[in-house]
């Protein structure tokens, strides 16, 4: 249970805090002076040539000192000769920089800044996300013995640089469910949380990294890290566009589960997904793996074009392998240079150019609005021993001569087959021409042809750029090996985005707050030697993912508390000193799966097809082509974990909507955390939820013991891992006391309430005790408590 | 008052149940920040003096024809069954005609137009009842957009974009001035059908997009529960629901003494709108309080799912405060058969459209509602056997009410209705003339998302057209 603040420590901070938190002493040019340049000057003096005005550009150092068609825009050391200072402080409106109309402003704090910048010389430093990153020196803090690893060091030097001191720790039972939670999704039964408490007590470091441990090597691990990877890729059961129906991608879900839990690395990962088909004899895995190519969603729409649609997909699948690898918005170029970064739209079709031999022509010709649609290329996959019986049958159907008799076998295989499950995989065709879309239009055929290329910044000696011919085309699984490659390619990059994303979920903000941007409209780090040093670690340990995990959760920044003054919110309201931990409602899947696993309902079963929850009646009634019905699973689908859930991209289930799980059309790199009367409603009435609850009750009544006072307990310990205190005692007792009267006059209410869903209603139990212990269930799955991680 | 409040007043007044009594009393002794509801970033300070507090948006789903609609083409009529001139077809791009290119013929229009109202406009007399309202609206005759298949054509009339995971314009309406209730969502979507075939609407047509998803509509069922989970579960009484809230706000007024987190005050307020949504919702949707001759305006059947039972929906949420309440109407999807078709979505919405306009007129209310009728694109003037292609160079539709100039008529079509020959208005030109009449200047709506300022409007320059406005 959290204690209230405040810490012996914090009085002391306290004196040391401001409301802005303003730089060191040097003016840091991509932390303090590129956010201001990109965001109110770029646009019209930056990269784009398109939309440059005075052929003045401000994103280089050349042009911002050699100036365009006037005076010098920035004398290095001179700021009063600068025209740049005597633009910004215009009184006149003709003068005035950035112009009125762009209703952008200047603050008396940027201004300030460009001032001192160009006074300390006017450096420009390269975008911070394309220098590699390299290992810095750990620092050297005063509080010696506060320190677990070298995280702890990178952020203890900062807070007290800014003369701030880290929290206390969490209290034990708090970072065992933070624990459990972050790593697998689920809650700690009471016996995991005692055992831990216990072992805390002598020595918490020990008993943390033992904790890590065990749970890195639980199959839930994958489970858990899958849901934020597939956010990412867009993973989901349903075309997207259209009419959407069903199509055959569970396996792909499941490979990427078993990949967290076999801890691949990370560069294979990548290239399996990517160019799983090209790798040498590649096997059944990384066949699935290459699904990710079919993730995108896509049409078959009477009247749709596969010239525009080509043009739509390929341009997807560049937003998706750059923000997923590269944490860049090269979407932007689809239509013109990017305005801020240095992604042209060159860059943009060379790397659709990339993607351009994926066998695409299948699925327009045979796309149908069937459930599930056809969309070849796909692969069967069965189970060891139907894979067996289908060989065998197969050759005993060559062997056949006899028409029944081949009719017979040909049944026998269908039968077989239909036991297996099929899934969308990549397939390489000679690849189509690519052209550069002027404005991003697919009728203007008059754009340059290219070919597969790195962008022109980033790729160094070997653009890929070279003249088409027989072998020197590049490939997909060149890009995965470039986007993987931390000497040759672009793996620093890319080990930095998915190193800072394992941040955010382990302290709730990235170190680069913005995880879908690393450009120059993204913020920098807060602590940018600590991301290079993760990242380095990251593809230095070959690119291994346990152990980055284990290096950020056996931190001691990991453990401290989320309290924190009101002050200290103020302050740091992203806390991105990491003077605290984060507290926040768990994500939609997780909300699921921990009342099901506090009910003690959750099935515990690995992979298989999309599960179906109950859902309201007629939500899919707006699908055609063709209409749709809905069937809640009957059995153990229906309280399998979140993960698992039927993804429906245009009607995403409702409880998954209300709780900010997206709806994967686009890559997700972060959730919204919203909290809304919606979601109290589905918390309140959803089914599931209730069916959770009177399961609850159910166990409650059974294994707490005969008193109300232990089943409380019970009750407490399995949703919050704590008894619960006198006061809740009593108004626990005052809920049930007011349930037991009402429905005791209502006994054909109380036996409705627990008959909610498909578990058995116990014959055994009084319908009106078991409703009152429902009530009080719905209560506690309904406390923030229960389904806030902190 | 807080949600952290000490003496605060619980769901449940007249039972013996009362958490608030004994154990309450004593626990709260201390605030916490509630959450700011209701107002948005504007808050009051207006670009320009609005016009509209709120917004109904008529979504005619799947394109409805302007040449059955508002867009007479006499030259059309005496070109019908002729091969339609190259010169107008030549490069452009078709959507299910391509294949035809080389046998594209003219179909005439289908229904004969009249002279309406004291502003005299032609309209089509395949809708008597809109047309008699023709002194209220302004039609526009020169919209074209850029997206030819449905699902894309809707998401950039709603978003302004055809990127996935853009706002819609009602999530950015609640964004930029918040909603006038705390009892129903500030953004409502109905749909209903009939008259052709219906094209799917996919929910990302109201979603919040990078906006923070307390912004996005919210759909309300015809059928069943008017929203998703607003009825208590079987056996559960108002009661019973009114003490489980009283108690799970309690634990939580308990949890935010210990933490200080505004996530607590925020949700016991949710839990609060949540249980106030159980009753004000039925109670919108239950419309057995209107009187006989205003079902007959209308033509609405209670509990029928039509058009015409969400028009009057539609003015109940007007009148509770709900900032953006869009009706679609998926019914204007005229391949084949554009003369039958049209007769029976007219038969659905001409005099449920008509009634909204008139009983919000008469209410008082039309001069600060702001009513957008029309489709994702129009149609081809080429047949398709008997019906129209999607088209996306020339399209119509009207508004009317808050500061819109009745009676007026904006842009045109070539001879033929293929092109806009006189006064362009864009998907992006609409969406600024809307926010505009809501006291906003489109330029300013802004939010910061991946680094950028986006707005509904876009990156292209996008035009008030004030030429409607009174």
């Amino acid at each position: 249970m959290e204690k209230p603040f405040p810490h012996p420590l914090w009085p002391l901070c306290l004196l040391w805090l401001t409301s802005a938190w303003l730089p060191a002493a040097e003016v840091d040019f991509n932390r303090d002076i590129r956010p201001i340049l990109s965001d109110k000057c770029f646009a019209c003096h930056g990269p784009d040539e398109r939309t440059r005005e005075a052929e003045l550009r401000l994103d280089t150092y050349e042009g911002a000192t050699e100036g365009g068609e006037f005076a010098i825009p920035i004398v290095p050391g001179k700021p009063d000769e600068s025209e740049v200072m005597a633009r910004i402080h215009a009184t006149d409106p003709d003068d005035l920089m950035p112009p009125p109309e762009s209703h952008k402003k200047l603050t008396a704090r940027e201004k300030d800044l460009l001032k001192r910048w160009i006074a300390e010389g006017a450096a420009y430093d390269p975008p911070w996300a394309y220098v590699p990153p390299a290992r810095h020196p750990v620092p050297e803090v005063t509080v010696k013995d506060w320190p677990v690893n070298w995280i702890d060091r990178f952020l203890l030097a900062n807070l007290e640089r800014e003369k701030l001191s880290p929290s206390p720790d969490a209290d034990a039972v708090t970072l065992v469910r933070r624990l459990h939670f972050d790593l697998l999704g689920l809650p700690p039964t009471p016996r995991e949380t005692d055992a831990f408490v216990q072992a805390a007590e002598n020595n918490p470091q020990a008993a943390v990294d033992r904790e890590v441990a065990r749970l890195l090597a639980s199959p839930h691990f994958g489970e858990r890290m899958a849901i934020y990877w597939l956010d990412l890729v867009r993973y989901a059961d349903t075309v997207g566009y259209h009419g959407d129906q069903d199509h055959n991608i569970s396996p792909y879900r499941d490979y990427v589960i078993d990949a967290f839990n076999a801890n691949l690395p990370f560069d294979q990962f990548s290239r399996e997904q990517l160019a799983g088909d090209l790798l040498p004899g590649s096997t059944v895995g990384q066949k699935v793996a290459s699904g990710y190519n079919r993730l995108l969603q896509t049409t078959h729409e009477g009247g749709a074009q596969p010239k525009e649609y080509l043009a739509i997909y390929q341009a997807d699948r560049v937003r998706n392998v750059s923000a997923v690898w590269m944490g860049a918005t090269v979407g932007c170029a689809q239509c013109h240079d990017h305005k801020y970064d240095p992604y042209t739209a060159k860059d943009f079709y060379s790397l659709a150019a990339f993607f351009a031999d994926i066998d695409e022509d299948q699925h327009f010709k045979v796309g149908s609005n069937t459930l599930p649609t056809k969309r070849p290329p796909e692969m069967l996959l069965l189970a060891p021993e139907d894979e067996a019986e289908l060989a065998a049958l197969k050759e005993e159907l060559a062997a056949a001569g006899d028409k029944d008799e081949k009719k017979r076998l040909q049944a026998k295989v269908a039968a077989v087959e239909k036991r297996g499950r099929r899934t969308m995989i990549t397939v390489a065709k000679p690849p189509r021409e690519v052209r550069v879309l002027p404005r991003g239009n697919w009728l203007d055929d008059t754009g340059a042809i290219v070919q597969p290329a790195y962008p022109h910044f980033l790729a160094g000696d070997d653009p890929g750029s070279g003249e088409p011919g027989e072998g020197s085309r590049l490939t997909r699984l060149d890009l995965a090996n470039w986007l993987t490659d931390p000497v040759d390619g672009t793996g620093g990059l890319t080990a930095r985005v998915f190193a800072n994303r394992l941040w955010a979920l382990f302290f709730g903000t990235g170190i680069a707050r913005d995880l879908g941007d690393f450009g120059g409209q993204g913020e920098a780090p807060v602590h940018p030697g600590l991301l290079d040093n993760l990242a380095v670690e990251f593809h230095e340990s070959g690119w291994d993912v346990k152990h980055l995990v284990k290096l950020m959760v056996t931190s001691r920044a990991y453990r401290q508390s989320s309290l924190a003054p009101p002050e200290m919110r103020e302050r740091d309201p992203h806390n991105q000193l990491v003077a605290r931990q984060s507290r926040f409602r768990l994500p939609a899947e997780m909300m699921r799966d921990n009342a099901l696993a506090i009910a003690g309902l959750l099935v515990n079963e690995h992979g298989g097809k999309s599960v179906k929850p109950y859902q309201p009646a007629g939500y899919y009634r707006h699908l055609n082509f063709p209409p749709r019905k809905y069937a809640a699973d009957t059995g153990a689908g229906q309280w399998r974990r979140g993960v698992y859930v039927h993804w429906q991209r245009q009607f995403l289930h409702p409880m998954l909507r209300a709780f900010d799980a997206p709806t994967r059309e686009e890559c997700t790199a972060e959730r919204p955390r919203s909290n809304t009367p919606v979601a109290a409603m589905v918390l309140l009435n959803d089914p599931t939820f209730l069916e959770a609850a009177r399961v609850f009750a159910e166990r409650i009544m059974r294994e707490g013991a005969a008193g109300e006072g232990d089943r409380l307990d019970f009750a407490y310990r399995h949703a919050v891992s704590r008894p619960p205190d006198g006061d809740e005692r009593r108004i626990m007792g005052e809920l049930l006391a007011f349930a037991r009267k009402d429905f005791q006059a209502r006994p054909e209410a109380a036996k409705a309430l627990v008959s909610t869903g498909q578990a058995p209603v116990p014959a055994d139990l009084d319908p009106v005790e078991h409703a009152a212990w429902t009530t009080a269930a719905r209560a506690i799955l309904n406390l923030a408590e229960t389904f806030t991680r902190n | 008052m807080t949600p952290l409040d000490i003496n605060r007043r619980t769901f449940l007044r007249n039972s013996s149940y009362s958490v608030g009594s004994a154990a309450l009393a004593w626990m709260l002794t201390r605030d916490l920040q509630a959450a700011t509801a209701g107002r948005g970033v504007i808050g009051g300070n207006f670009h320009y003096p609005p016009q509209a507090k709120r917004v109904i948006h008529l979504c005619m789903a799947g394109g409805p024809s302007h040449f059955e609609t508002l867009d007479e083409k006499p030259e059309l009529a005496r070109l019908g069954g002729e091969p339609m001139p190259e010169s107008f077809t030549k490069g452009q791009q078709l959507a299910q005609l391509q294949g035809k290119r080389n046998a594209l013929k003219c179909l005439a229009p289908q229904f004969e137009f009249r002279e309406s109202g004291e502003c005299g406009r032609r309209m089509s007399t395949a809708f008597p009842e809109i047309a008699s309202i023709a002194d209220e609206i302004a039609v526009i005759n020169s919209m074209h957009t850029e997206q030819i298949n449905h699902d894309p054509a809707h998401t950039f009339m709603n978003t302004g974009s055809i990127i996935p995971g853009r706002p819609s314009m009602g999530s950015w309406l609640l964004y930029g001035l918040g909603a006038d209730t705390d009892e129903l969502p500030g953004f409502v979507v109905m749909t209903s059908s009939g008259g052709g075939q219906d094209q799917p609407i996919a929910a990302r047509q109201w979603h919040s997009g990078f906006l923070p998803s307390k912004f996005q509509g919210v759909q309300f069922n015809s059928k069943g529960d008017p929203v998703h989970y607003v009825k208590s579960p079987p056996g559960v009484t108002r009661d019973d629901q009114a003490a489980l809230l009283d108690t799970i706000n309690g634990m939580n007024r308990l949890l935010g003494k210990r933490v200080n987190d505004a996530e607590i005050a925020t949700r016991i307020s949710q839990y609060e709108m949540a249980f106030k949504m159980q009753t004000s919702v039925p109670g919108l949707t239950d419309v057995s309080d209107e009187p006989q001759h205003v079902m007959d305006l209308y033509g609405a059947q209670p509990g029928d799912g039509s058009f015409a039972s969400n028009c009057l929906l539609a003015r109940r949420l007007a009148e509770r405060g709900v900032r953006f309440i869009q009706l679609y109407h998926r019914g204007w999807d005229h391949h084949g058969g554009v003369k039958k078709g049209i007769e029976t979505v007219s038969g659905h919405i001409d005099r449920a459209t008509a009634a909204l306009v008139k009983d919000l007129r008469d209410r008082g209310m039309l001069e600060d509602t702001l009513i957008i009728w029309g489709g994702e694109f129009g149609r081809t003037p080429m047949a398709q056997g008997s019906g129209r292609d999607h088209h996306i160079k020339a399209f119509s539709l009207w508004m009317a009410g808050a500061g819109i100039k009745g009676g007026t008529t904006y842009g045109a079509t070539d001879a033929l209705g293929y092109d806009v020959a006189k006064d362009p208005v864009s998907v992006h030109d609409l969406h600024a003339t809307m926010l505009h009449q809501l006291g906003i200047d489109h330029e300013r709506l802004t939010y910061k998302f991946q680094g950028l300022d986006f707005k509904l409007t876009g990156v292209e320059k996008a035009r008030v057209v004030k030429e409607i406005l009174a």
